[in-house]
């Protein structure tokens, strides 16, 4: 296992309570005696961005600065400055800019500006010589904030909301500057009622049962072999008693439950030198009965002659209301579409099908087509404020068909499921007048079958007389 | 009526088969027999008598029937032989056949439309032909066979959808039950209950969607969010030490669409499963990806779960050693350590497809004990995930995940069936 020395440097950094809801945590380091040439400086430039963008979700969490530490006059403070509150000369500019100039005018403000938006102030760290090191998570200034091969020790800071994805990012960093030859120091961070000293490099302890991993592993490892395993894992390991206790390097985030070590053990081990085994347990299988009965209500369809289709559950509000004359409803809306064709969760299923059509125009007729799907409906009764429902829709489209053509196949599927119904006259906008009816069952509206309205034949740019029905085969399963 | 054409009855066509009534009688007759006892053992009982004594091949005397004489032939039955063969019969025999309704005369029209087919050459048989017989005189044209006729396209399922049920079949034979879950979830149930951490960056790596409308769901019993709750916390009573940070039940009421399935396993895990118990689910999902050749709007994810008391790491690997074998196809496979978000230890699985060569097929991990413990679960849960639309676009031969829901309706109509 690495190991890490640090020393205490003497630099302080004070951090401002007016951060709150700003950029609130910072953690900070000093590497001391670093040769950079050419290739480190790159690599170092290189690993900046890889701890911000891994760690950092490209710089919203944790924004980060490497600096000229003999350039700076501790103590450092992280505090927060209005929009024209300064003025410094940015990273790779000649003149001086306040932050709102910076967010306009600098490529790397323009560029990640949108993570200031909406603050009355930002956030800054500056020096007790008034010389500003940067403005997180936007730009280091020119003088302090740039490091080159006459760079000998550098202060180095990461800044975000949370200790728990700092700490390790800093410690990322420090590693591997120590790795390279620099020597990590400390550096007080003063917080309003608590003081850190940071970066933590100190091993952290942790305690492994061996049998809880031989449960686990269902293997018979001795003490010795685990201890081995562990060992090459770079952890240190220790027996004591049936207990192994354990050091792992700080950099290491990952490791909340002896399941995480006992996965380190069983890499070790290699996963193809264990035997499988194929659990042999009496259990019985089953579908749901909605897909059953999906299923068969399919076998029927095709056999009819008609095609299934398959299309996406997503969707629009154009489609579902607009293009099918009716008045706009509720539906399941999403926030951060990707595209507005993909907005809303379909409430009905004829809408899926006349797109089916639309694409379809030039294709051999007839064409007759079905598919079985789910659509979501709002439903405050609902633990989740919703209901999905499965459903099966059918549209047949030739030069002449008619009401009849497609009243007789609904009924060869609903006596062949031996379900009796009803037809009743209905109104619908998305039909022809007096050429739709809704379908009951005991009563109950289960679906609606008739004469597309020419009107929304138009409006899907079909040119022929279609006929459908939809039907609920939630409500149908038996 | 010598332009007739005569038929077989009903009648005279069982007869022709079984031997007239009366014939029957007398081949049964080897002795003088009781009436009683040959009316139970001969058919038309009635009519048999009645021609046998009018033919004098019978006698009966004192409730007794006695055999006179053995006819060699029945005439009557030759007679309806060659009627049914289209051959001639005198005028006599037809007359009795006709009284004895074993024969009737064709509709003088059929026969006319007949005699209008035969003698040239036509394109097809017609029922008047087959009905009066004179088909045989009639010559149809020789086609070429090689040629078939118009492409006909039958109903047929989706294909796509009917791999996921072919799959979903096979399942259920290897004895795993199929899971409950909604497509609009609370983060909760999508994220929570899986231990993942509300502000942990895996959360935004997952990359999901979130809604303007509806926006809070219910939670499930305070008992199960508060231990959830604690887990995330500090662990509660797992060993853990827990993410360490505040958690909040807001966040977790959100509604958001599916992920993944795993939402379902969760689920399944808080209602108490059966123990032993195998679960799997098929599941639509949804994320905001770009959309490409490898990313749809939509992708369906199988997933599940076995649950018991025996089982370890080993078992774990043979759940996947029976998916390389029985859903792969395959008879060499390799194990890799990966990561998955909600399992420790995890692993992945790569087979040797039989056409594919080396894919990844599956991963599995035992669920953590930060996610089963809350939910009320014990026992080891092993978590498994197959890449199924994979599968699929190579079964339907297809290099464009898009294609799957496919609206191409000629494509659809000439994909060939899956077997």
């Amino acid at each position: 296992m690495p190991r890490y020395k640090t020393k205490k440097s003497n630099v302080v950094v004070n951090v401002d309570k007016r951060l709150r809801g700003i950029r609130p945590f910072t953690v900070c380091a000093v590497v001391k005696n670093l040769k950079i040439d050419d290739h480190s400086l790159s690599q170092l430039i290189q690993l900046q961005e890889k701890v911000s963008t891994t760690f950092g979700r490209n710089r919203k969490e944790i924004a980060r600065g490497v600096y000229d530490l003999n350039r700076i006059k501790p103590p450092i403070k992280f505090t927060t400055v209005k929009p024209d509150g300064i003025r410094f000369i940015p990273l790779e500019f000649r003149r001086e800019l306040t932050p709102r100039q910076i967010l306009k005018e600098h490529p790397k403000g323009r560029e990640f500006g949108h993570l200031l938006e909406g603050l009355l102030e930002y956030p800054m760290f500056i020096d007790s010589a008034g010389e500003v090191l940067s403005i997180p998570p936007i730009i280091n200034s020119e003088y302090t904030g740039k490091v080159t091969k006459e760079t000998k020790d550098v202060f180095i800071e990461c800044s975000g909301f949370g200790l728990r994805f700092l700490t390790p990012a800093l410690n990322v960093m420090v590693t591997a500057l120590s790795d390279r030859g620099g020597d990590i120091e400390s550096v007080k961070v003063v917080y309003p009622g608590r003081v850190l000293e940071t970066p933590e490099l100190e091993p952290k302890k942790f305690e492994l049962d061996l049998d809880y991993l031989n449960r686990v592993s269902g293997l018979n490892l001795s003490m010795e072999r685990v201890c081995r395993f562990l060992n090459q894992a770079r952890y240190e390991a220790k027996p004591s008693g049936k207990r192994i206790k354990l050091l792992y390097p700080a950099y290491r985030q990952d490791i909340m439950h002896q399941r995480d070590v006992i996965e380190d053990v069983l890499i070790s081990y290699g996963y193809n030198k264990i035997e499988p085994l194929i659990p042999k347990l009496a259990t019985i299988g089953n579908q749901k009965p909605v897909e059953a009965f999906s299923n068969k209500v399919s076998d029927i369809m095709a056999g009819l002659g008609l095609q299934e289709t398959l299309s996406y559950i997503l969707t629009n509000k154009r489609n579902l209301f607009e293009k099918m004359n009716i008045r706009e409803g509720n539906v399941v809306e999403i926030e951060n579409i990707v595209s507005a064709n993909w907005s809303v969760f379909r409430t009905w299923l004829l809408p899926s099908l006349l797109e089916f059509l639309s694409r379809n125009k030039h294709v051999e007729y007839p064409q007759r087509i079905f598919e079985i799907g789910d659509v979501v409906n709002l439903d405050n009764r609902e633990e989740t404020k919703t209901k999905d429902t499965r459903k099966l829709a059918v549209m047949l489209t030739d030069n002449s068909v008619g009401y009849e053509d497609i009243s007789s196949m609904l009924d060869s599927l609903l006596r062949g499921l031996g379900i009796k119904y009803t037809l009743n006259r209905i109104e619908h906008t998305s039909f022809i007048r007096g050429r739709v009816a809704g379908i009951f069952v005991k009563g109950r509206k289960m679906g609606l079958v008739g004469e597309i309205n020419p009107l929304v034949l138009e409006k899907w740019d079909l040119e022929k007389p279609t006929v459908g029905f939809e039907l609920d085969l939630s409500a149908l399963t038996p | 009526m010598s332009g007739s054409i005569y038929k077989l009855t009903e009648e005279g066509r069982r007869y022709l088969e079984n031997g007239l009534p009366e014939a029957n009688l007398v081949n049964s007759l080897k002795e003088p027999m009781d009436i009683e006892d040959v009316k139970a053992r001969i058919e038309n009982f009635g009519i048999a008598l009645q021609w046998a004594k009018k033919k004098n091949w019978v006698k009966l005397e004192s409730g007794k029937l006695f055999l006179v004489r053995k006819p060699s032939q029945v005439p009557e039955h030759e007679a309806l032989r060659k009627i049914s063969t289209g051959r001639r019969v005198d005028g006599k025999m037809i007359d009795l056949l006709l009284k004895r309704k074993l024969i009737y005369i064709e509709r003088e029209d059929v026969v006319k439309r007949a005699q209008k087919m035969i003698g040239k050459e036509i394109d097809n048989l017609a029922p008047e032909l087959i009905k009066t017989g004179m088909w045989r005189k009639a010559k149809i044209k020789p086609y070429n066979v090689k040629v078939t006729g118009k492409k006909i396209y039958p109903g047929k399922r989706q294909p796509y959808k009917h791999f996921l049920t072919e799959v979903r079949q096979r399942l259920v034979e290897l004895g795993f039950r199929e899971m409950e879950g909604p497509m609009i979830e609370t983060e909760f149930w999508n994220f929570d209950a899986l231990y993942q951490a509300q502000d942990h960056p895996s959360r935004d790596w997952a990359q999901t969607y979130t809604l303007k409308h509806p926006k809070y769901g219910r939670l499930p019993s305070r008992g199960i969010v508060s231990r959830v709750k604690a887990a995330h916390e500090n662990g509660w009573k797992t060993g853990s030490t827990g993410w360490g940070y505040k958690w909040d039940i807001k966040k977790a009421s959100q509604l958001m669409p599916r992920a993944h399935t795993t939402a379902s396993s969760a689920r399944t895990l808080a209602k108490l499963p059966e123990i032993p118990g195998k679960y799997f689910a098929i599941s639509r999902c949804f994320r905001p990806d770009v959309i490409d050749a490898t990313h749809g709007v939509e992708f369906n994810q199988m997933e599940g779960i076995v649950i018991d008391k025996s089982l370890t790491f080993k078992e774990m690997l043979g759940v996947l050693k029976m998916f390389a074998i029985e859903i792969g196809g395959a008879k060499e496979f390799r194990f890799y350590a990966d990561y998955y978000p909600f399992t420790e230890p995890s692993v992945q699985l790569s087979i040797k497809h039989p056409q594919m060569g080396w894919i990844e097929l599956a991963g599995a991990g035992i669920f953590r004990p930060e996610l089963t413990e809350p939910l009320g679960v014990k026992e080891p849960v092993i978590a498994w995930g197959l890449g199924i639309d994979r599968l699929a676009m190579f079964k339907l031969n297809i290099d464009d995940i898009r294609e799957l829901f496919s609206k191409n309706l000629d494509w659809l109509r000439n994909q060939r069936v899956l077997i």
